[in-house]
């Protein structure tokens, strides 16, 4: 009887001392960025089996790709080249308009923009905790991903790199709640800021003042203000505008472009926000 | 030779993570059973010299690091549902697999209103349903997983 009692002392304390350890763990790792190393060395050792776990998702793709018929393919090609032609097109026309850009910024002596750097990947399909939003890609420093790059796909901005090891990393969605992301309205060039709010098609503008020139449909774009994320790429586009005229702001619902919940390939992107003097 | 048959209890705790991170469709992940605990709380119950609070700690900090949460928001729910479980365990392991489902049930609700009321400090509380789902379904799962870890047990000859 006495050696449970003293067992269960010895529990007691131990048990306080942990208790403590954890409570202070979360408060460091919510304020500062002390823990990102172990966080990222552990994450490490958990890669092997990321990439285990999401190897039924990559064998079943590769299946599908290997028993796709002859016909699928011709299809899929000819689909594909003609797609290719219309955006060879575009980009013809597009690099007339960065030569114009390239001369007028010499005429007004600026310095000249540099392109942004891009890293493929994929996801891993992994699942992350359900209340964040939260995606795994197969690529990590050895790649060259860093903290705090954004992450787009085809169609617009996902979100930006909050954990990496060398071989994968965690990305924050734009969707999540506690993201913010600074967006400008392309159209009349108004700013503001995006936060996530847990579902993956809608964002809220909040503090827009009631005066502010906003539309529906309005295409919202990165403003590249605070540096993290690169400017000029799609965000999203405004669906709801509801007058809060008691305070003179708006309250403004944008669904975003990207496709948050289904895109399974992914950029980074290094951005050249530092422009070079000539 | 000690160190394989606890290779087993190491084992079975990376299932338990594997299942933790498998991939589910979106509305159905809130009602994914704590693996990871329920794992812990059979080992601690069958050895509770063994597997112990240093244990579930480090343990949760791999299930913080692999599910992206605040780093202890883990460990600190499997570290306080381990001691509950030292206090009460002798008593539950002779009783029947239902009632200690109905005892897995009431770990799994404490262990899961901790890491709901950290996510509701961090800002983003979640949905009411989040309380009782995963629990309820680890109720469920329980005798299944006691008795295939009491096999488990048995064959590797752990004691």
């Amino acid at each position: 009887m006495n050696q449970l009692h003293y067992r269960e002392q010895g529990t007691s304390i131990r048990t306080l001392f942990l208790v403590g350890l954890c409570i202070a763990l979360m408060f460091v790792d919510q304020r500062f960025n002390h823990l990102e190393v172990v966080r990222s060395n552990i994450s490490l050792v958990l890669s092997p089996i990321r990439y285990l776990v999401s190897l039924p998702a990559i064998t079943g793709s590769w299946a599908n790709e290997w028993l796709s018929s002859h016909i699928e393919l011709l299809n899929e090609n000819s689909a594909l080249k003609a797609k290719g032609r219309i955006l060879n097109a575009r980009l013809q026309k597009m690099q007339v308009l960065k030569a114009e850009n390239t001369r007028l910024r010499n005429m007004l002596g600026s310095s000249r923009k540099l392109a942004d750097q891009v890293i493929v990947a994929e996801l891993l399909s992994v699942d992350q905790s359900p209340y964040r939003q939260l995606i795994e890609i197969n690529k990590g420093t050895f790649d060259g991903v860093e903290l705090g790059l954004a992450v787009i796909d085809d169609f617009g901005v996902m979100g930006q790199v909050i954990h990496v090891n060398q071989y994968t990393a965690t990305t924050i969605l734009i969707s999540d709640p506690e993201h913010a992301i600074p967006v400008q309205f392309i159209r009349s060039g108004t700013r503001s800021v995006a936060f996530g709010n847990g579902s993956v098609d809608q964002l809220e503008l909040r503090y827009l003042p009631a005066t502010a020139d906003i539309k529906v449909n309005d295409q919202l774009v990165t403003s590249g203000l605070g540096g993290r994320f690169p400017a000029d790429y799609p965000v999203a586009t405004v669906i709801s505008i509801t007058k809060d005229l008691t305070h003179g702001f708006v309250s403004v619902l944008a669904k975003p472009l990207a496709r948050l919940d289904s895109s399974r390939e992914v950029l980074v992107v290094k951005s050249n926000n530092g422009l070079t003097a000539e | 030779m000690l160190n394989l048959r606890y290779f087993v209890i190491f084992l079975s705790l990376l299932v338990g993570l594997i299942l933790m991170i498998l991939p589910l469709p979106d509305p159905v992940q809130i009602y994914r059973p704590n693996w990871v605990a329920l794992i812990l709380i059979y080992w601690n119950m069958a050895l509770p010299q063994r597997v112990g609070p240093w244990i579930a700690f480090f343990i949760g900090i791999v299930v913080d690091t692999s599910q992206g949460t605040l780093l202890g928001q883990h460990a600190l729910a499997l570290v306080i549902i381990i001691y509950i479980n030292q206090i009460f365990h002798q008593r539950i392991r002779v009783m029947s697999l239902v009632q200690q489902a109905i005892y897995v049930f009431g770990l799994l609700v404490i262990s899961q209103v901790i890491i709901v009321w950290v996510e509701g400090i961090m800002g983003r509380p979640p949905p009411l349903l989040a309380f009782f789902s995963a629990p309820f379904i680890g109720m469920l799962i329980w005798p299944w997983v006691f008795v295939v870890l009491r096999d488990i047990r048995r064959k590797a000859n752990i004691n």
